[in-house]
């Protein structure tokens, strides 16, 4: 994979390496990636076994199109990565970072181990995730540590609300400043904020498809696009709300074609009433989008937007497609396989 | 005169390409005229806008408003020098990003206040920060410039790209704009802005929302906004305003604590269920203060629209 490639990560299943049950079956889950936890699912007794998976479990978590990730222990990471960059993983978590050296010195021992296992340099990505206070302050030294951040977010979650002693399952936002920071500094080095709108979960459930999906949505409406889990069920809902609406894309093209007809007038901005559009025209509007009543705001952020929504519907076709193909090949090698 | 006592409650931005814009802005009552050479003048149009801007100064301020001009920095110097004549009042920086950015800005306009005959230091700016990279780098880029009167978020929602969420709320705003008034505070300059709501974008929206915009603004800290349309002008003058009741119920509890602590014994006291602080009393002098200023502010611009030649308050 050329280290320019954009790799999507809407839906991700986090899971123990040392559980075979779950590695063997991750494959088929449909996900974008699967992460392959080294940390706070591994008893301490295992984290030497757990380690000597990795290598072998690469090719069996990506047979299926997904990419390899490893989330490594804060306190291991010379010997953990030692274990998990080769050849297929696409990036390391790294938990509970607080420092930009020390993000620094996971790219120094990931550029060599990359140089010493026939990997294209700078390949492997690091998610710099933050989950301290300590993290939160020194966000923007650690966002800006290494081009190998190439997405950033946090400062909610469970190890956030153990370091800040407040309840993880509330029905407000209890993380507002924290997260403010992260993104702020995510956007400020120009890296892709891993952030989405909140949405109240009070019941702490990770298995409930229809709050996944609602997630998901919201997170795709604000222009996010990234998401991650811990339950299969989560994964077809998550792919679900990432992707872009009939209606969006529809609307988009409108936008698109109203954009060129004001580049030619002089104005920066126009208000289109929406009433007036032919509803039975493709493309066409969306109602519920429309600011000021009827009216929709036509300018270049707009457009933007609009673009930005059209790419991206390519990107998750193209990725779908390619999982698709993938599955379908490890089921024709079985069939293949069991009739010999 | 100190910054806080200066009454800019509206800030009606006015694309200098398009001269019926600019020739409505001074009837629709704002206390600042923002003439634009950056955010809504096509590309194109920019050399010509400059050109013209000169002579748009002066009937921008016949009824009585301040003139602002809106510059990009990317095109500082021609902006620059294009805006800088006597009748200018100050100048709103788009994408304010870098100290170094208004180190520059400071000097140009420093060298073209000598150079035609204004007073030095006259010239103040606002200086909005529209990227993530003006937010982040917000305390050096505020103190950069001994110039600088106000803060904005100009339309970060757009520049940003920050979209509303289920709430309602523009994704990031509530921090960004507590951050603003903060930082605004902490660097003594003036918070501009309104907590705008979906389906409000880019400083635009409805006179309706634009007044419960500007009321939520000003419960946060901000003094005034920029918009967009002149029907935005009144409900953002009367938003920034405190209502008659609030003047009434500040003097009331003024009067209440002066005869409570007339004896010199007690400093907070406790009147009618509530316990009033030398805090809560000088809150509620400085809202009196400000529907002070704010009538001051309005019998001047009535005065101009007349012809009534009346001293800048």
């Amino acid at each position: 994979m050329p280290s320019s490639t954009r790799r999507l990560k809407r839906s991700g299943l986090t899971m123990p390496i040392v559980t075979p049950r779950f590695i063997n079956n991750a494959w088929h889950r449909g996900c974008d990636y699967i992460n392959m936890d080294l940390e706070d699912s591994v008893p301490p007794n295992l984290k030497g076994y757990a380690r000597s998976l990795v290598r072998e479990s690469i090719p069996v978590v990506n047979k299926g199109g997904a990419d390899a990730v490893c989330r490594i222990n804060h306190d291991l990471m010379e010997a953990d990565l030692d274990a998990a960059i080769w050849p297929g993983i696409m990036m390391v978590n790294y938990p509970k970072t607080e420092y930009g050296h020390e993000i620094e010195r996971m790219d120094a021992i990931i550029t060599r181990l990359e140089a010493e296992r026939g990997i294209r340099p700078g390949t492997v990505e690091i998610g710099a995730n933050i989950e301290t206070a300590v993290g939160v302050a020194n966000a923007f030294e650690i966002v800006t540590a290494s081009s190998r951040v190439r997405d950033f977010g946090g400062a909610s979650g469970y190890d956030m609300s153990r370091d800040l002693g407040v309840e993880m399952f509330v029905a407000f936002d209890q993380f507002v400043y924290g997260k403010g920071e992260v993104e702020l500094a995510a956007r400020a080095a120009g890296r892709e904020p891993r952030a989405a709108p909140f949405t109240p979960n009070i019941t702490g459930s990770v298995s409930d498809p229809d709050r996944a999906f609602a997630e998901a949505d919201a997170a795709r409406k604000c222009g996010f696009r990234i998401g991650g889990g811990l339950h299969p069920a989560v994964v077809e809902p998550q792919i679900r709300g990432f992707a872009p609406s009939d209606d969006e894309v529809s609307d988009a093209r409108w936008v698109l074609r109203e954009y060129r007809k004001l580049s030619r007038t002089g104005q920066t901005w126009v208000q289109v009433d929406v009433s007036s559009v032919d509803r039975e025209a493709s493309p066409r509007p969306m109602a519920s989008e429309s600011y000021l009543g009827r009216h929709r705001v036509i300018d270049r952020y707009e457009a933007a937007r609009a673009e930005e929504l059209l790419q991206w519907q390519d990107l998750c076709q193209e990725r779908d497609q390619e999982k698709a193909e993938a599955i379908d090949r490890v089921r024709a090698a079985e069939s293949a396989e069991s009739a010999t | 005169m100190t910054a806080l006592s200066t009454v800019r409650r509206s800030w009606l931005l006015a694309p200098v390409s398009h001269p019926d814009r600019v020739s409505d802005a001074p009837s629709a009552g704002a206390d600042v005229i923002v003439l634009d050479l950056a955010e809504f003048v096509a590309e194109p149009d920019k050399p010509a806008a400059r050109e013209s801007l000169r002579d748009c100064l002066l009937p921008a301020n016949s009824t009585g408003a301040e003139v602002f001009v809106q510059i990009d920095p990317e095109l500082m110097l021609a902006d620059l020098s294009a805006a800088v004549w006597p009748g200018l009042d100050g100048v709103v920086v788009t994408r304010a990003e870098t100290p170094g950015q208004v180190v520059s800005i400071d000097a140009i306009i420093s060298e073209l206040e000598s150079r035609r005959g204004m007073s030095p230091s006259s010239v103040e700016l606002v200086l909005s920060l529209e990227t993530a990279q003006g937010n982040q780098n917000g305390f050096e880029v505020a103190t950069a410039s001994s110039r600088t009167w106000g803060l904005s978020l100009g339309r970060a929602d757009l520049v940003m790209d920050l979209r509303p969420e289920p709430s309602g709320e523009t994704h990031l705003m509530q921090y960004l704009m507590q951050r603003l008034v903060t930082l605004a505070s902490a660097t003594g300059t003036v918070p501009i802005g309104a907590w705008w709501r979906f389906p409000d974008r880019g400083l635009l929206a409805t006179p309706e929302n634009t007044l419960v915009a500007a009321q939520r603004g000003r419960a946060i800290g901000f003094k005034g906004s920029f918009c967009v349309v002149d029907n935005q002008v009144l409900p953002l003058n009367a938003g920034f305003t405190p209502s008659e009741s609030e003047v009434a119920a500040a003097h009331a509890l003024c009067e209440a604590y002066e005869s409570a602590t007339a004896s010199g014994t007690y400093t907070m006291v406790s009147v009618d269920e509530r316990v009033l602080t030398p805090d809560i009393v000088g809150q509620a002098a400085n809202t009196v203060a400000l529907a002070d200023a704010c009538s001051t502010r309005d019998r001047f611009k009535a005065a101009a629209v007349k012809g009534i030649p009346v001293p800048v308050p």
